[in-house]
């Protein structure tokens, strides 16, 4: 695989081409052409064990793939590259876990400027000013001092935002951000979402949030058995899905 | 019998603290104290070195220190002691003081238990933590370094303390090849009164009880206060908290 050079404005955030991944016998991600265009918002929907998580995490390798290829900002993600390369990249590459992941030792404020101080050399001053901003965005400024144990999994969501948008990437990345919450903390993380999307933030979202999907997606991508079935609007995908297992996900889901 | 215990602590109580310090070498209390606190001090960094290597894909870091870990752990350590007192005059051709035969053998022997101990504190902790901070684009040492070591490190608080509290009984063994630590000290004055060895040696039995349970109890509250801290709700009662994992002397 060769190295793509960056390319024009108009090329999508991130594509997929004839991506494969196997656990052995069992085919986990199954020819995925696919493109996430600048600015739009993905929502990746599907039954448990279609490949959503497989997929989302190959897109900053930590999933590894067996064929095709997959480029982030016009750059090859499975490509030969070196270990800082790697690094690099996925520096730029906001992710959200399901279960938010932070780092419990730190302070919500130190949780967001670890990684611009360490890994960008950010000047702490600096970097401790932008977590300010990006906390307060997220609604936790009066927070910035508390460890992850003193807040709830709604907040610490959010914190785990924050630290993603910290590394100034051209896109984030959710793999089922709300799955691990209280359904009364689901609201707050679905806004701030929301917020960034309308902000323009490219997004690639894995969700069973159906109502998200459907008021905030530019297009939903509908997997099952490793193999993306239909891309479609919202609109569309809800009231008239194409594809016999859409339909069935869909009824399943509304009972 | 009382008497006696006050006699002898009356008349040898510094030279079960230091030894024949200034006169000879330090040795007694001081050194057993000295021995330990040194041989865990620089096990521990070794520990993590090995503990990471243990980690490693890598087979040429993986099975030497598989191999040293198993070693270590699967032979008694008057094995090994003797092996070091009777190997490096051969190897490096020249004599080595028992003090230092005891130091090296302890942090081997030390470096590799703890080693285990690291490795389990960073294994608990679950991939996530690392995943994450590999997603933020640290190095996998970055991450290491300022998120997966500071919380393995602090939950291995009381196992390592717990280590220590061995390090300071197995000091005793220097005894065989003539460490002066208290041990020694206290076969010194047996043998000076020649008729009361149960009493000096219910001395130093009283002695090594005495700090190693201590520091078992320090180990106890300290594991509890981690345990509470991560939990997240510093002020619930330590009674409440049965799970332990540190044994009771």
């Amino acid at each position: 695989m060769t190295q793509e050079t960056p390319t024009e404005r108009a090329a999508p955030m991130i594509k997929f081409s004839n991506v494969n991944k196997n656990y052995g016998e069992y085919r986990a991600l199954v020819d995925i052409n696919a493109e996430v265009a600048r600015g739009e918002v993905v929502v990746v929907c599907g039954p448990s064990g279609s490949g959503k998580s497989t997929l989302i995490r190959t897109v900053n390798r930590l999933e590894e793939i067996h064929s095709g290829t997959i480029t982030f900002d016009g750059r090859s993600v499975h490509g030969k590259m070196s270990g800082s390369e790697l690094n690099h990249l996925r520096s730029r590459v906001g992710f959200v876990f399901q279960s938010f992941n932070l780092f419990p030792h730190l302070s919500a404020l130190e949780n967001v400027t670890l990684s611009p101080v360490k890994v960008n050399g950010m000047k702490q001053e600096l970097a401790r000013e932008k977590a300010m901003m990006l906390l307060d965005r997220v609604g936790l400024s009066s927070k910035a001092k508390a460890y992850p144990a003193q807040l709830s999994g709604g907040q610490q969501q959010r914190v785990a935002i924050a630290r993603a948008l910290a590394m100034e990437p051209p896109a984030m990345l959710f793999d089922e951000p709300t799955s691990a919450l209280d359904p009364e903390m689901v609201g707050e993380v679905l806004a701030v979402m929301r917020n960034l999307a309308a902000e323009g933030m490219t997004m690639m979202c894995v969700t069973h949030e159906m109502g998200f999907a459907r008021e905030v997606a530019d297009r939903v991508w509908f997997m099952d058995a490793g193999q993306i079935l239909e891309t479609a609007e919202p609109s569309t995908f809800f009231s008239a899905p194409q594809h016999a297992r859409a339909q069935r996900f869909l009824s399943d889901l509304r009972h | 019998m009382l008497w006696d215990l006050i006699d002898i602590i009356r008349d040898n109580w510094l030279l079960l603290l230091i030894g024949q310090y200034p006169n000879g070498p330090l040795g007694g209390f001081a050194a057993t104290l000295i021995l330990s606190t040194l041989s865990i001090a620089l096990a521990f960094p070794i520990s993590i070195l090995i503990a990471f290597a243990r980690l490693s894909k890598n087979p040429l870091l993986l099975w030497p220190s598989t191999i040293l870990v198993y070693v270590a752990r699967g032979v008694p350590l008057l094995m090994l002691i003797l092996w070091v007192y009777f190997m490096v005059p051969l190897l490096i051709g020249a004599n080595v003081p028992g003090f230092v035969t005891m130091l090296v053998t302890l942090v081997i022997y030390e470096g590799a238990f703890l080693s285990e101990v690291v490795r389990g504190g960073i294994v608990a902790l679950g991939r996530g933590q690392m995943e994450t901070a590999r997603a933020l684009g640290h190095s996998y040492f970055g991450a290491m370094l300022y998120v997966i070591l500071p919380q393995a490190l602090y939950n291995v608080m009381p196992s390592i303390l717990s280590q220590f509290v061995s390090a300071i009984k197995e000091t005793t063994l220097g005894y065989v090849i003539n460490v002066p630590e208290l041990t020694f000290a206290a076969n010194q004055i047996s043998n000076q009164l020649l008729t009361k060895p149960f009493q000096v040696f219910f001395i130093l039995a009283i002695i090594y009880f005495l700090v190693c349970w201590t520091l078992t109890r320090l180990a106890l509250t300290l594991e509890r206060r981690i345990a509470r801290k991560r939990a997240g709700m510093p002020g619930i009662p330590l009674s409440l908290n049965p799970q332990s994992q540190t044994a009771e002397l």
